[in-house]
């Protein structure tokens, strides 16, 4: 019982950070219907950002933490407006942006193991290392600042595209492009701000992972590929469906372990992930995922 | 005809000139260390032990004349990594000598070794598996010898009796895993439950989650570098309060200065951090100095040694099947850490010390001697 409660504790933990991600990456795809895969890359980036704050300018962690929040919103501002609207903008097709997409993920990357070398940079958290034991099941406060990260960020998320006009452009373009042009939505704009707070809600899932562990350049593709599953398997368009989903894969990752053999951990979500997208294609929440959506 | 047999003649002068130089130039010689990723630390000790070496033997006038000259290779833990710079070795620089690390890399290269006749001494991989193959030297012992000493002296001094093992999945843990399945029964322990990890995986709490759930009194750590901080520090925070123990592997900075790996029993293979190498290195690097780092600095000089002895008994040709012989006729050598034989499987031995590591350092409380 005790090794369920600890899975369980230690699930919802990465089933948070997961779901960040996923939240962020859900948002954009289900705005732009880019397949983002570069996501990864500011997930990574955000990483390096804070590690550079804090070791590097000597600035205090809070501090260090949000700028890197902030550059990375503008990182993902930067990839729409450099990248994918320059080659929309030319006619390319979704086939092209994802290409595209996939080729800065992986030149971000390894400018990042150049410039950083591939080798974990540790940051300096201080209290949020020590263990809180609750009953039988033991974390660390970077855990429990994980999951209220998630869940704070999920509901000013919410809170934002529900009440401001910005956050209600966002949801028009979202369930039709073509009616919000006609109401006189600017998609370019609509676009940027997309980017901006997907990457800012991913970016902190970046942070944490780093300060859990250090800043790694090649983390950001395991994640991103996560993300993209949690979003499938919670409904593509549908942001609680992404929460759910990426809390979901952590669950499964953590607790398919109590009976399986651990060597079987990634083998278990992706399995599932397989039997789901024949069975439930659409998801916990989401719209039927059409072929011409890739 | 004539201008066939012109060509013929210029290109004999040319070959007569290219061995010429291949007979004095400088000795390239090959080392396929892990420069970064999760060994990287390893790789600073093992490429700066070659290097002093290096140094040296060309300050005291070179071999038989010739400057020594190490190419250095990165194989990060991966073992197709290893077989393209053994490659690259091979056919593009054409040592006949490179110095290797980590199990299965060196497992990876040594039939391309084999096939090509080049010697390759491995310094660092201790997988059992690594003996007995033909062109590979190891100038460490096995890790069955530590394991052994390690598990015999928790069984029976120690009173551990219910070992859980959490096992690096590759060649170098499974291989350390199953000696102690082996040692640990024998000496009259058990072991309860084991789990695997990735080695360069970041989150082993489910498995650490689950090991604590199956109890026992020992956790025994078969990985290595900075994989054992990060389980040793995941371990703690889940409140797993029992022993951790551990081979030699573990003595990199990471997993010493982590709070988690404190107390942990571990073996440790001679080293003295007073020796004049490692003061040089000190001051050198400006990073201390580890087991490994002699490991490599006596790779470089075994291998000056054979070479030596090879080309005098070759009039001064070199090459891998001379310096095989040769290692095979010398037999000892001279290290930092006394003599070296190399047994008949092709592998070392040395006395093997045990501990508790203590503020970043082992406390050594027993040496088992290799000759008793």
């Amino acid at each position: 019982m005790d090794l369920l409660l600890q899975l369980l504790a230690t699930g919802l933990v990465v089933g948070s950070i997961y779901a960040l991600c996923a939240v962020g990456w859900g948002l954009i795809y289900g705005t732009t219907l880019h397949f983002h895969v570069a996501h990864g890359a500011v997930f990574s980036l955000a990483a390096y950002y804070a590690w550079a704050g804090q070791q590097l300018l000597g600035l205090p962690l809070i501090v260090a933490v949000v700028l890197a929040i902030l550059a990375a919103a503008l990182s993902g501002l930067l990839i729409d407006l450099l990248l994918y609207q320059q080659l929309e903008r030319r006619g390319a097709i979704r086939t092209t942006v994802f290409i595209s997409s996939l080729g800065l993920l992986i030149v971000v990357e390894n400018v990042l193991a150049m410039v950083f070398t591939p080798d974990p940079l540790r940051m300096d958290i201080g209290v949020l290392h020590n263990a809180v034991q609750l009953g039988p099941v033991f974390l660390t406060w970077l855990h429990v600042l994980a999951v209220a990260l998630a869940i704070a960020g999920y509901l000013a998320l919410m809170a934002f595209l529900k009440r401001s006009r910005a956050g209600q452009a966002i949801r028009a373009v979202s369930s039709s492009p073509e009616m919000a042009r006609t109401v006189g939505i600017d998609l370019g704009r609509v676009h940027l701000l997309t980017y901006a707070l997907g990457s800012a809600i991913a970016a902190p899932a970046g942070i944490i992972v780093a300060m859990d562990v250090g800043a790694e350049p090649y983390r950001g593709t395991t994640f991103v590929l996560l993300a993209s599953v949690g979003v499938i398997m919670g409904g593509i368009g549908s942001i609680p469906g992404a929460m759910v989903g990426g809390v979901f894969l952590g669950l499964l990752e953590n607790l398919g372990v109590w009976q399986i053999p651990s060597e079987w951990q990634s083998a278990i979500s992706f399995g599932v992930f397989l039997v789901f997208i024949v069975v439930r294609p659409r998801g916990f929440f989401g719209r039927r995922i059409q072929s011409a959506e890739i | 005809m004539l201008k066939r047999l012109l060509a013929l003649t210029v290109l004999a002068a040319v070959a007569g000139v290219a061995s010429a130089t291949a007979q004095s130039g400088p000795i390239k010689i090959g080392a396929i260390l892990p420069l970064t990723g999760s060994g990287a630390s390893y790789g600073v000790w093992m490429k700066g032990g070659a290097e002093i070496a290096t140094e040296e033997i060309n300050a005291a006038g070179g071999i038989a004349g010739r400057k020594l000259e190490v190419i250095f290779e990165d194989h990060a833990a991966d073992a197709s990594k290893a077989v393209n710079a053994m490659r690259r070795l091979v056919e593009v620089e054409k040592v006949p000598f490179t110095m290797t690390s980590y199990s299965a890399p060196t497992l990876a290269i040594q039939p391309i070794g084999a096939q090509n006749k080049v010697v390759m001494m491995n310094g660092g991989g201790q997988s059992d598996n690594l003996a007995n193959k033909p062109y590979l030297y190891n100038n460490i012992p096995v890790v069955s010898n530590e394991v052994g000493v390690i598990a015999e002296w928790l069984a029976k001094e120690k009173g551990r009796k219910a070992a859980v093992l959490i096992v690096a999945n590759d060649e170098a843990g499974r291989n350390a895993a199953k000696s102690f399945r082996e040692k640990f029964a024998a000496a009259g322990g058990k072991v309860l439950a084991e789990e695997q990890i990735a080695l360069d995986g970041t989150d082993f709490r489910a498995q650490l989650a689950k090991l604590k759930a199956r109890g026992g009194d020992l956790l025994f750590i078969s990985s290595y570098g900075r994989n054992v901080a990060i389980v040793a520090d995941q371990a703690r925070e889940l409140g797993i309060t029992i022993p951790m123990a551990a081979t030699s592997w573990v003595q990199v900075p990471e997993v010493l200065k982590s709070k988690g790996a404190e107390g942990m029993l571990t073996t440790r293979l001679p080293f003295n951090p007073d020796s004049p190498f490692a003061n040089k290195f000190k001051q050198k690097y400006n990073v201390d100095a580890g087991f490994f780092a002699v490991q490599y600095y006596s790779a470089t000089k075994i291998f000056a040694k054979a070479a030596e002895t090879a080309m005098k008994k070759n009039n001064g040709r070199l090459d891998g099947e001379g310096v095989k012989d040769a290692i095979e006729t010398v037999r000892a050598f001279d290290t930092p850490s006394g003599k070296l034989v190399f047994q008949p499987n092709h592998a070392a031995v040395m006395d093997i010390e045990v501990g508790v590591l203590k503020n970043g350092k082992v406390e050594v409380e027993k040496v088992i001697k290799a000759n008793p």
